[in-house]
């Protein structure tokens, strides 16, 4: 029914071989030269476009932001104007008040709290052209140090690992990807768990999935998790924030516990992140977690 | 002239859904959803107006670029092999069953937005498929569809601005030498 010439069909299988060829190479663990060199070529091109872009989006990008956030405009504005009367109150307390040292607390960065050397970095994408693959290109490369198995986080906590590096881009796995399992520590009971991207089978629905090994472990809503850290801080550096435990559940006969977890960073809105290039000296356990809310404070 | 123009604007047009597409929040729609795919829409239209071994080869050369582009989220030549076959079939399809306008006639503009829509939802399927013979573990069964569905309707929504200034281009750029000799003026008048 569908005629063609023998020749086309030639063509045809010379190019299908050549892909799978190409496929097999480069679905090989380890270091690959063609591929690499392949890789090392597109990103070249990329470099230069996607940074021109960028440039000319700006402007573009700004007026979407408004545009987009207009209908809430009004109410930010009167909850701006709350905050900011609230604020002036504060202020004049303030000035009775002791110098209050902790404020200069929340201005450390995480890195100086965990002792991590880190290479600033901006996501360049989130999307991929066929959406399955949760990961971002960031605009940092082996130039600037990062390497394959890297750790990123951003202010907030784990962003999630380097998983290729270019000399001027590198793509980050994100912690909330199928693929990506992460050593987790509880901050208040020390046990160790996995956190998973995603759902696990028979877990329940959402971003992060925390599987704790041991079932006594007692794990409940509000717990906060941080990396367990991997042998020479590759590809996770210990003691970064993961997230809140948000709901355990108990499945009978399970022969770990799940829990749902609220991610510590904000995942939709990824923008300047750092590399983790060289661990801390010593396990920082939970100080760079922020410290726990208190109670709220009694009206003045 | 009318390959390197094809050249130059298949370029452009695998560059900006790097470098523009990739970075536009889509994933607002549902977390790390898909985009429109532009590159499906560009072979198709070069499908549409070549045989199938050039079509082909098009179509590799397209997903390559784009495996090669970060970011480096799948093996280098799986997008290469869906997109070659996707060339290749559209080409095949269009030249056997005498669709809308021989060799050298205009093809009809819906009919190449309905190829698109095809192409996207073949593609979308064979990568997937692809994804599981390589034992992705990303790819679930609903997730496919929703991946699959979602896309392909963004890329036929941007299939105007990507097929048809292709088709028309490559159309009025014909290489048949006859195409823009004028015919006989008409006697009349004397």
């Amino acid at each position: 029914m569908l005629r063609d010439s023998p020749r086309s069909r030639v063509t045809l299988a010379v190019l299908v071989a050549l892909a799978v060829v190409l496929l097999v190479l480069d679905g090989r663990s380890g270091h690959n030269p063609v591929t690499a060199a392949a890789r090392a070529g597109g990103e070249l091109v990329f470099v230069p476009a996607a940074a021109a872009a960028g440039y000319a989006a700006a402007p573009l990008s700004g007026l979407y932001d408004t545009v987009r956030r207009a209908p809430g405009a009004s109410e930010r504005i009167a909850e701006l104007e709350a905050a900011n009367a609230e604020l002036k109150g504060e202020l004049h307390a303030a000035r009775l008040d002791e110098g209050r040292a902790e404020n200069l607390d929340e201005l450390l960065h995480l890195s100086g709290l965990g002792g991590y050397e880190i290479v600033p970095a901006q996501a360049v994408t989130r999307t991929t052209p066929r959406g399955y693959a949760d990961v971002a290109t960031i605009d940092a490369g082996t130039e600037s140090g990062v390497r394959a198995d890297m750790t990123v986080v951003n202010g907030q906590g784990l962003v999630g690992r380097v998983i290729d590096a270019g000399p001027r881009t590198a793509t980050v796995l994100l912690a909330t990807d199928v693929t990506s399992a992460v050593g987790a520590r509880l901050e208040s009971t020390r046990k160790i768990g996995v956190v998973t991207g995603g759902t696990v089978p028979g877990g329940p629905e959402a971003d992060l999935t925390l599987e704790l090994f041991d079932m006594e472990a007692p794990v409940e809503a509000g717990d906060r998790l941080v990396t367990l850290g991997s042998h020479e801080g590759a590809p996770f550096v210990p003691g970064v924030p993961i997230g809140t435990v948000e709901e355990v559940q108990v499945a009978p006969g399970a022969l770990s516990r799940l829990g749902v977890l609220a991610p510590a960073v904000d995942f939709a809105s990824l923008d300047l992140v750092g590399v983790v290039v060289a661990g801390p000296a010593e396990d920082p356990r939970d100080s760079v977690l922020p410290p726990k809310p208190d109670a709220p404070e009694r009206e003045k | 002239m009318r390959s390197a123009v094809t050249l130059l604007s298949v370029a452009v047009v695998v560059l900006v859904q790097a470098v523009v597409v990739n970075r536009l929040p889509f994933g607002a729609l549902s977390d790390g959803g898909p985009g429109p795919d532009l590159a499906v829409a560009a072979v198709v239209a070069l499908a549409l107006t070549t045989g199938p071994a050039t079509a082909a080869g098009w179509g590799f050369g397209v997903g390559l670029a784009l495996d090669v582009l970060p970011p480096a989220d799948h093996a280098i030549g799986r997008y290469a092999l869906v997109l070659c076959l996707a060339g290749y079939l559209v080409s095949l399809i269009h030249r056997n069953t005498g669709a809308p306008g021989g060799i050298g006639a205009r093809t009809s503009r819906w009919f190449a937005l309905g190829a698109v829509l095809l192409a996207a939802l073949g593609v979308g399927v064979a990568y997937a498929a692809l994804g599981v013979l390589m034992g992705d573990p990303r790819a679930g069964l609903s997730d496919i569809a929703v991946a699959v569905g979602l896309g392909a309707g963004l890329t036929v929504l941007a299939a105007p601005l990507v097929t048809l200034p292709l088709l028309w281009l490559r159309e009025s750029l014909s290489d048949h030498e006859f195409a823009t000799v004028q015919g006989p003026m008409s006697p009349g008048g004397w």
